[in-house]
């Protein structure tokens, strides 16, 4: 599998950007958190309380998927950040729209960092993910506002024909 | 000058809207291309639509293809704000009919200057 551009370095300057432009309109709010890559460890999300979760697919030369994951309180942070309406009680329908835009615009970005012409599904939200066959292969442990926040990349590069 | 904003997500609908805003423009907004082209075919009218790739219904390169079919509309430019960053998915909207394309996430900066390329915002001026 070759998923050499998607690394840390690669995949944390996407994050950053995305924060910068569509959430805090600065950069230097989204950090790593302790050592930042961890992928070996308890997998995405581990040790955060109460997640939230939103992804997208990818599916042609690459199968696999991208998934931002942070605590419900946090969420609901990013998503106030975002719509830019201070305290304002953010729905489900909010968390739904304005968390998985989130994905979308880290996926995409991520997407176009794989060779090949992929295409990308439209971005879910929930308290877990489906189950995958794609292997994990990166975890960035980061911190949003000081709050932990993580996003994670599965792939699978497809054989020839389509199949794995 | 009137924008027709083409996205799925409100959030997006809202950000793209806000920036055209303070550019100048009146916005309306639809969820995905059919809703697009239903308003079109209302008779609401725009001189300009950013337009998202991926969306239900009706992605917004099919959108591109029916506007560039349809004569009455061939006045409005075309500009599609996505997340699709791949050259070989630029090449595809441009050849489908679209005049500019605006990859997300971007800056207040980057629409501007897109706008200006396209003659639809006066050089320079920055609000």
């Amino acid at each position: 599998m070759t998923t050499a551009t998607v690394d840390f370095a690669s995949v944390f300057e996407i994050a950053q950007v995305v924060f910068a432009a569509m959430v805090d309109g600065d950069e230097g709010l989204l950090v790593p958190r302790d050592d930042g890559d961890d992928s070996d460890d308890d997998g995405a999300g581990a040790g955060i309380a109460d997640p939230v979760m939103s992804w997208v697919e990818v599916h042609g030369p690459y199968s696999g998927r991208t998934a931002v994951i942070t605590g419900a309180e946090t969420a609901h942070a990013l998503v106030r950040a975002l719509l830019g309406d201070g305290d304002a009680p953010v729905t489900d329908a909010d968390l739904v729209d304005a968390f998985g835009e989130i994905a979308n615009v880290v996926g995409g970005n991520v997407k176009a960092l794989l060779p090949g012409q992929g295409t990308l599904g439209l971005p879910k939200v929930a308290t877990s993910l489906p189950p995958t066959a794609d292997p994990l292969v990166l975890t960035l442990r980061l911190a949003w506002r000081g709050e932990p926040l993580d996003i994670a990349v599965w792939l699978t590069q497809e054989e020839e024909g389509g199949n794995r | 000058m009137r924008a027709l904003v083409i996205d799925d997500s409100r959030v997006m609908r809202r950000i793209v809207a806000g920036n055209l805003h303070t550019l100048g423009f009146e916005t309306f907004e639809a969820a995905d291309g059919q809703e697009a082209l239903d308003l079109l075919a209302a008779g609401e009218q725009a001189d300009l639509a950013c337009v998202d790739w991926n969306m239900p219904v009706m992605d917004g390169l099919t959108f591109v293809t029916k506007v560039r079919a349809d004569p009455e509309l061939r006045g409005m430019t075309l500009m599609m704000v996505t997340t699709e960053s791949e050259q070989s998915q630029i090449v595809r909207a441009l050849a489908a009919g679209a005049h500019e394309y605006l990859i997300k996430p971007f800056t207040p900066d980057a629409i501007r200057e897109k706008l200006e390329w396209l003659g639809l915002v006066p050089v320079g001026e920055h609000v």
